[in-house]
C-alpha cells in the first residue's frame, strides 16, 4: 500500500498534519548508515552485533589456556627443536672432527655423532623445558592467577636451578640470563601496550 | 573423557613426546636420588651429594630414553589411524610392538623380536586394564531393575493409548 497513493485531502482529510509529506516523520524501515532508530526496535540495531567475533566465556575464567593445558606439548616440542638442534650441530661437527677417517669407518663415527649430540641436546632442553614448567604451574596454581610475574619468576627459578650445582655466582648468572629471557619474551607478547606507552599515551591503561 | 582430551594426530606426537619425557625425568629423579644416596660413600653429606649428582648426571638420560619410547610410540599410533582409518587398542598394541622393534633393531633379529613382544604386551597390559576400567565404570550407571515390557501384548490390542501409560 503506497502512502503516496492517498490524496493529501478527502476522506481522512483531518489527518492531513501526519501526510508522508512530513519530512519529520520519513523514517527509513532498516537502520541505515545515518544509525537512526528503527521503528520496529527499541534499540538501535548497531549495539546488537558490532561485527567482531564474540566468545562465550565462562565466568572468571582467563581468556587464554592454562598452563597446565600447554605444558606437555611445549616440554614436546622442546624436546623435538633440541634433538634437531643437536641433530643439525652434530652433523657440523662430524664433518671436521672425521676428516682423516674415510669410508665405513667414517659413517659410522659420524652417525654416532649426531645421534649423541642430538640426544643431549634434547635433554637438556627437554629439562630445561620441564623445570620452567613445573615452576609456572606452581607459581600459577598458589598465586592463583596467570600473569607476567609468572612468568618472569618461573624463568628466573629455571635458570637457578639448572645452574646450582656449579655454585653460587653462576647460578645467579643463571638467574639473570632467565630472567632476560623471560622479561624479553613478555615485552614482545606485549608490544602493543609498550608501544602506547612509549608513544605517552597512558589513557587507555 | 580421557580419549577426547588428546591433541588431533599429528599433535599428538608432540604431547606424547612430552609427556614421555616429563615422566622419565620425575621418574628417574626420584629412582637415581635413591640409587645415587646407596652408591655414595657413607657419611650424611656424601649421601645428599651423591644423590644430587646421580639427579643430575641421570634423570635426563631416562627422560630422553621415554621422550624417544613416547614419540616413536604415538608416530606409528597415528601412522597406523592412518592406514587402518579406525581407532582401537590393536593400534596401540601393535605401536607398541613396532616400537620395541625399532629400538632394539641395532642388536639383531633375536632381540628385536623380543623387544616386539615385550612392547606388545606391555600395551595389551596398558589397553586391558583401560577397557577393564571403563567396563567397572559402566557398571554402576546401569538401571537397577529395568522394567521391560512385554512386545507381544502390543500388536493384539493395537495403539491403546491411555490404558498402559498412567
Amino acid at each position: 500500500m503506497d502512502q503516496n497513493s492517498f490524496p493529501s485531502s478527502g476522506l481522512f482529510g483531518s489527518y492531513g498534519a501526519y501526510s508522508s509529506g512530513d519530512p519529520s516523520l520519513n523514517i527509513p524501515v532498516t537502520s541505515g548508515a545515518s544509525g537512526s532508530l528503527s521503528p520496529y526496535l527499541n534499540v538501535d540495531p548497531m549495539y546488537l552485533n558490532q561485527g567482531d567475533s564474540q566468545f562465550i566465556i565462562p565466568n572468571g575464567q582467563a581468556r587464554t589456556r592454562g598452563r597446565f593445558e600447554l605444558a606437555f606439548s611445549q616440554i614436546g616440542s622442546s624436546c623435538l627443536a633440541g634433538a634437531l638442534y643437536g641433530a643439525v650441530n652434530g652433523l657440523r661437527i662430524s664433518g671436521v672432527e672425521t676428516k682423516e677417517l674415510a669410508g665405513r669407518v667414517r659413517m659410522s663415527q659420524m652417525l654416532t655423532l649426531v645421534t649423541k649430540q642430538g640426544a643431549s641436546s634434547a635433554n637438556s632442553i627437554g629439562v630445561v623445558a620441564l623445570m620452567y614448567t613445573i615452576f609456572g604451574i606452581g607459581l600459577s596454581w598458589s598465586r592463583g592467577t596467570d600473569d607476567e610475574i609468572n612468568t618472569l619468576g618461573a624463568a628466573t627459578m629455571t635458570g637457578m636451578l639448572y645452574k646450582s650445582s656449579a655454585g653460587a655466582p653462576k647460578m645467579l648468572r643463571g638467574g639473570a640470563v632467565g630472567l632476560t629471557l623471560a622479561s624479553v619474551y613478555c615485552l614482545y607478547q606485549n608490544r602493543d601496550k609498550v608501544s602506547s606507552m612509549m608513544s605517552g599515551n597512558n589513557s587507555q591503561y | 573423557m580421557e580419549e577426547y582430551a588428546r591433541e588431533p594426530c599429528p599433535w599428538r606426537i608432540v604431547d606424547d613426546c612430552g609427556g614421555a619425557f616429563s615422566m622419565g625425568v620425575i621418574g628417574g629423579s626420584v629412582v637415581h636420588s635413591i640409587i645415587g644416596a646407596r652408591n655414595a660413600p657413607a657419611g650424611y653429606r656424601h649421601r645428599l651429594v651423591g644423590s644430587f649428582l646421580a639427579i643430575k648426571h641421570k634423570a635426563p638420560v631416562v627422560g630422553g630414553n621415554f621422550a624417544v619410547w613416547g614419540g616413536l610410540f604415538s608416530t606409528f599410533d597415528c601412522a597406523l589411524v592412518h592406514i587402518r582409518k579406525k581407532e582401537d587398542p590393536w593400534n596401540s598394541i601393535t605401536s607398541g610392538a613396532l616400537t620395541g622393534a625399532v629400538l632394539a633393531a641395532r642388536n639383531g633379529a633375536v632381540a628385536m623380536a623380543g623387544s616386539a613382544m615385550i612392547g606388545g604386551v606391555l600395551l595389551a597390559m596398558i589397553e586391558g586394564v583401560g577397557i577393564l576400567m571403563t567396563r567397572m565404570s559402566a557398571e554402576q550407571f546401569r538401571p537397577v531393575n529395568p522394567q521391560m515390557e512385554d512386545p507381544s501384548q502390543l500388536d493384539q490390542k493395537g495403539p491403546s493409548f491411555g490404558t498402559q501409560y498412567q
